[in-house]
């Protein structure tokens, strides 16, 4: 596709018949079948495969992202090939090197190092190679990514219409709690959804920010205080992420204000889902816990959702410029249906 | 696989919310959830009707040295189960110490009492174990037909028999032969990787290593080499837990239509795990158990019986398994042996 859209292929081998994605859009190459069996080379550069990493503000690991995707992998026509960018823009960038190198078919590139992107776009635009951005922008690349916005205001709605429907003559404040002072704009939108949602149901509410630091444990003391501060109110708190979510739920429990506190978190990780036999707080048989749910993102089935893309810009079908992940609220109720648990056998 | 706990967190729930009657469970329109049995619309057996006499007589001719081959694991406190499973094995009542003997023969006796849930270790799913919504084998309403302590129908008491012939199908062999083994560091024999799927073209091509053509009242087992990791307990109960290679969806309606009465694995669910389709749970348990009436055994020990078709080139056996008939439940677990 050329700069203004338009599309042009050259084929050059089975491996390059599509030219490169440039352009806000649309990866929608004319559509030349593959010429033979032979499974799609797709290279896939992970934000970071380190264990004690957590990406994009939430509980989630590279380990569960590449595990989705080596079995989303499974019944696809693909192979995979994986890098870790370990949170490095010049990893990424050096990864981005080898996978044009080994004439890969296509990048799946999820790195937060914006100009590092931007220098990704222009290589693999060099090389003929289309790019699929996950979660940041590359120049040029469709993009397939989280709607933090949507995600927070799920949140909000959720604990604005709790509080309308329970304490409808209390006093009711809200708390939003988390990595407040990361000025990663994910961060910014889901906190402008979370407040935004709660204003709506809920116009005159105040909203206090606990910054934890990207601690979770660390908002145990901040609310503990802060519920010393509200005796006779009730509060909502909006965690930014489960860890915290479930830290919240502690403190409330150490203050004995289970009945005047509501959560909701957000991710829906294994910490809040678990499994069956795990006993997590999301579990059908504790329809009773004061977290309510959480808003799930997903990220450990990213490859389901993202390899289906990459085939289809190989084909020269058309994607949208973005792709957005159905963010949904995963309570007790529906738990098991969006995360049938493995370990229950 | 061992749903009971979550059944019965689900049976609590809605009973809870019920004020306390069973019958009074929603009920769905099973027919269009779950296929009717080709043996009736009473039946409770499902495809151990399949095992006619003939069945057994032809099978018996699978004898021919006499050579036992177990196919199970030991049952004993410390194999893989999941968070909430237990097993726990206490020495109840024995009569060593001086004086508790009875009669001038000094006799003396020992009692156990045995605490766990049916489906552990090697186990056999029964029919009553599986089903959609309230929807379980034959059509089956099981709202109407659960109780606090056991079900009404559907329970393994209505297990005809399995005197009839195994066959084991090396899946390791075939991705071995296929060059596409993609093995488990954590197995210190070779296995196929969790989530590894097995289509119905492994399972003939696992048929074919042995020149074998399923037939009407067979029970296959399939050797994964995942079960080298449940032989390691403890050390890898959450490895041997947390994911398996398996029957993919198609593979399963493969063997239905083979008519096979018992499908079994060295694997804690039989299916591949995750499923391939990251929004179903199960499905394979669906397809044999509850529309076909075809029990799984899971956690089976397979590999002994693998190497034995290896050098006899017999992947062909008498199997002898047999299953208590206790009334009303979901499943046991079980003893099973291969005779050549």
């Amino acid at each position: 596709m050329n700069l203004d859209g338009t599309a042009t292929a050259s084929l050059v081998g089975r491996r390059q018949f599509l030219t490169v994605l440039v352009g806000a859009a649309l990866a929608a190459a004319p559509a030349h079948a593959r010429e033979s069996s032979e499974p799609f080379r797709i290279a896939f550069a992970n934000l970071n495969e380190d264990p004690t990493a957590h990406l994009d503000g939430l509980g989630f690991t590279g380990a569960e992202v590449r595990r989705s995707f080596e079995l989303a992998a499974r019944t696809l026509p693909v192979e995979l090939i994986y890098y870790d960018n370990a949170g490095d823009g010049e990893k990424a960038v050096a990864n981005a090197d080898d996978a044009i190198a080994r004439k890969v078919d296509l990048l799946i590139e999820y790195n937060d190092d914006i100009e590092a992107n931007a220098e990704i776009g222009r290589r693999m635009h060099r090389a003929g190679i289309p790019v699929l951005a996950l979660n940041y922008p590359v120049p040029g690349a469709p993009l397939y990514a989280a709607d933090n916005l949507a995600a927070g205001r799920i949140a909000g709605k959720t604990l604005g219409e709790f509080a309308r429907e329970n304490w409808a003559d209390q006093t009711v404040v809200a708390v939003i709690a988390g990595d407040l002072g990361n000025t990663a704009p994910y961060l910014a939108d889901r906190v402008q959804g979370i407040t935004e949602a709660l204003q709506q149901v809920l116009p005159d509410i105040a909203v206090t920010r606990l910054d934890t630091s990207g601690n979770p444990v660390r908002v145990q003391g901040l609310l503990g205080k802060f519920l010393a501060a509200q005796t006779r109110r009730k509060v909502l708190v909006a965690a930014l992420d489960d860890p915290t979510a479930l830290a919240a739920k502690e403190a409330i429990e150490r203050a004995g204000r289970i009945g005047d506190c509501a959560i909701v978190g957000q991710g829906v990780d294994r910490s809040i889902h678990g499994g069956a036999s795990e006993k997590k707080e999301l579990d059908p048989s504790n329809r009773s816990s004061i977290v309510l749910g959480s808003v799930a993102y997903y990220l450990d089935r990213y490859g389901y959702e993202v390899l289906p893309l990459a085939i289809k810009m190989l084909q020269g079908a058309e994607v949208p410029a973005k792709t957005t992940t159905k963010h949904i609220l995963i309570s007790a109720r529906n738990v098991f249906i969006e995360y049938p648990p493995y370990d229950m056998n | 696989m061992k749903l009971v706990a979550l059944v019965a967190t689900v049976a609590f729930s809605v009973v809870a919310s019920l004020g306390g009657t069973v019958a009074a469970m929603a009920q769905s329109d099973c027919k269009t959830l779950v296929k009717a049995s080709p043996f009736g619309p009473d039946d409770e057996t499902g495809a151990t009707n399949r095992v006619t006499p003939a069945v057994t007589k032809a099978a018996a001719a699978e004898i021919q040295t006499g050579k036992v081959t177990p196919m199970a694991f030991n049952l004993v406190d410390g194999v893989p189960l999941f968070g909430t499973r237990f097993t726990k094995t206490v020495l109840t009542s024995f009569a060593l110490v001086p004086g508790a003997e009875y009669g001038k023969n000094k006799l003396s006796y020992m009692e156990d009492t045995y605490l766990s849930q049916s489906h552990v270790g090697t186990h056999l799913d029964g029919l009553g174990h599986i089903g959609i919504k309230d929807c379980y084998y034959n059509q089956t309403p099981m709202g109407k037909y659960v109780t606090q302590n056991y079900l009404k129908k559907l329970g393994i008491e209505h297990i005809k028999t399995f005197a009839t012939r195994g066959v084991i199908i090396d899946l390791v062999k075939v991705f071995q032969d296929a060059g596409k083994l993609k093995a488990n560091a954590a197995c210190t024999s070779p296995c196929l990787d969790g989530g590894t799927v097995i289509t119905e073209a492994d399972l003939q091509a696992g048929l074919k290593l042995y020149n074998v053509t399923l037939r009407e009242g067979d029970a296959v087992f399939l050797n994964t080499g995942w079960g080298n990791l449940f032989q390691q307990f403890p050390k890898q109960n959450a490895a041997y837990n947390s994911s398996e290679p398996g029957l993919s969806k198609s593979a399963g309606e493969w063997l239905a239509d083979q008519k096979v009465v018992v499908v079994g694995a060295d694997t804690w669910a039989v299916e591949v795990i995750p499923s391939e389709d990251k929004e179903e749970a199960f499905p394979v348990h669906k397809i044999l158990l509850t529309d076909n009436g075809i029990h799984i055994i899971e956690n089976v020990r397979t590999d002994l019986i693998a190497a034995e078709a290896a050098s006899t080139k017999r992947a062909t056996f008498f199997l002898s398994l047999t299953v208590p008939k206790a009334v009303g439940l979901t499943g046991t677990f079980v003893n099973l042996e291969a005779i050549q």
